[in-house]
């Protein structure tokens, strides 16, 4: 009895440094919709199809500072057990001034090991970049603030969502509708539904382009701009991911609400997709390599459940 | 009895003049204060109104003023662009490049060639004075159609304490604010080489590749800073 005080004592200091150390998981929702996969909670899980589309997700990451170096070098690990073969990139690229050097500090240095394996990365713009990122070769945007590409039997469409002007709605629609994939994936930096208490959901973009996702078919949607990783209950059959957390980070900034499937918001995250047939199977890991959330979904218009 | 009394009208005034005192974006700025620009702004709209007049054309034919302010602003932009393109053709052209240091030269050529041949550009060479009132009704008509929750995320994203002044160069170092869609929607359209920014309480062109604040609308978002 006399040790009882220590003990709690003992007990008070392993939690706090278990906090402290980042990797709390947030997990106030019970996981509808997706299905879960049998995480370790340890490290990254590997891929389950042989042929499927892997990538990695990247979102807020150009602060140049220790903790995205800290990511980085998280995601290249993760990279010997799930090989993704690019990057997609959800905005705010750099923050602050974008000299020639900043494009080294906060790019080029942090993700050197990616570059040198030849990971192709596919960037959008955030509120922080400026446009001109678009002529940069390493970002992929091929000169164009917004633009698509295919992997497989995946089409992906990365808007400019700082600047939704007629000419993108126009291109949007005209893509969508030529677009036989059975993948739609779009992504862009501002969230269109978020439970963040300091921006939440992007009202306006959503009225834009919400009816031409539904129109259209598409499947997932990831934003950034928010700096946690939330994963959203399916808005209108339509499933989304915030995952701007890779190296900003607003703790304990997620208001868990009715849209909130998972929420993590103490420590830094990435995500690692892969595509396999009908199913997407995600991965979301802290900067400390361990998984905070996954699952996989059915491609919606299957008939299969989503 | 009477001292409870007393200190229950005391707090009851003080949760008063709290509850005045709050404006939409949680601050506590007066609420008067927080009007002030807006009303200030529909002052000066009302004043500029060219709408109320009869206008008319040469031969009698009335004349549909927003049409007029939108062909006039066209004009204005045309003007624009012969400038930013002339400035163009005397940079290095820019191609996509793994070296950025290729981008930033390149981007800084570019605005201060512009700069040069706009020497003596003023506010109002693009919002042409007679028509800002269109441009300020716009921006006015959106933002009352806005919640408080939607006004104050949007204050939240806007870049605050930025000094603007035409044809000087964007602040690298000062994010752009996200601007709204469906207010976009409503202003004439632009060359992709120009977009709509908001910084303060202003509206501003800015020229994409140059990052150049080409004209800007002051003190015409109804919203405190």
């Amino acid at each position: 009895m006399q040790n009882s005080p220590v003990r709690f004592l003992v007990v008070v200091v392993v939690c706090l440094g278990w906090i402290a150390s980042g990797d709390a998981l947030i997990d106030r929702q019970p996981q509808p919709a997706a299905q879960q996969r049998p995480a370790s909670n340890i490290g990254t899980l590997p891929p389950i199809g042989k042929d499927s589309v892997k990538f990695l997700v990247i979102g807020d990451s150009g602060t140049g500072d220790r903790a995205q170096n800290e990511v980085a070098a998280q995601m290249w690990k993760s990279r010997a057990v799930f090989p993704y073969d690019f990057a997609i990139m959800l905005g705010d690229n750099m923050y602050g001034s974008e000299r020639p050097q900043d494009y080294a500090r906060k790019f080029e240095l942090p993700f050197k090991a990616l570059l040198d394996a030849k990971i192709e990365f596919y960037a959008s713009l955030g509120n922080h970049d400026d446009p001109n990122q678009m002529y940069y070769k390493p970002f992929g945007m091929g000169g164009k603030r917004f633009y698509t590409f295919q992997k497989k039997d995946t089409r992906f469409f990365v808007l400019d969502s700082n600047y939704m002007d007629k000419d993108q709605q126009r291109w949007l629609e005209q893509e969508l509708s030529q677009s036989n994939s059975k993948w739609k994936i779009a992504y862009f930096h501002h969230p269109i539904y978020s439970s963040g208490g300091r921006h939440g959901s992007e009202v306006d973009l959503r009225t834009i382009v919400e009816p031409l996702f539904i129109k259209y078919a598409m499947n997932v949607v990831f934003a950034g701009h928010e700096h946690f990783y939330e994963r959203l209950k399916p808005q209108k059959g339509i499933h989304y991911f915030t995952a701007g957390g890779s190296a900003k980070l607003r703790a304990g900034d997620i208001r868990v609400g009715p849209m909130t499937a998972k929420a993590f918001d103490t420590d830094r995250s990435y995500m690692l997709v892969e595509i396999d047939g009908d199913a997407l199977h995600y991965q979301t890991l802290s900067r400390l390599g361990r998984v905070v959330d996954s699952g996989s979904i059915t491609r919606q218009n299957t008939g299969g459940t989503s | 009895m009477t001292k409870l009394r007393s200190a229950s009208l005391v707090l009851l005034t003080m949760l008063l003049v709290a509850c005045n005192r709050v404006d939409s974006s949680g601050s506590l700025t007066s609420a008067v204060e927080a009007e002030k620009p807006a009303v200030a702004a529909a002052q000066q709209a009302a004043a500029l109104q060219p709408v109320n007049k009869p206008a008319v054309t040469a031969d009698g034919q009335p004349v549909n003023p927003l049409g007029a302010a939108v062909l006039e602003f066209h004009k204005r932009v045309q003007a624009y662009m012969k400038t930013h393109n002339e400035a163009e053709g005397k940079v290095p052209n820019l191609k996509r490049t793994d070296d950025p240091v290729q981008i930033s030269d390149r981007e800084k050529k570019l605005a201060e060639m512009i700069m040069t041949l706009r020497a003596g550009a003023q506010p109002g060479d693009i919002f042409a004075k007679d028509f800002q009132p269109y441009f300020i009704k716009l921006v006015q008509d959106d933002f009352a159609k806005r919640s408080i929750a939607d006004r104050k995320a949007l204050i939240n994203e806007l870049p605050k304490g930025m000094k603007v002044a035409v044809n000087t160069t964007y602040p690298t170092t000062i994010p752009l604010a996200t601007f709204p869609a469906t207010l976009l929607r409503t202003l004439p359209d632009l060359p992709p080489e120009l977009e709509y920014r908001i910084v303060g309480r202003h509206l501003l062109l800015r020229d994409v590749k140059a990052n150049l604040i080409v004209d800007a609308l002051y003190d015409v978002v109804p919203i405190p800073t």
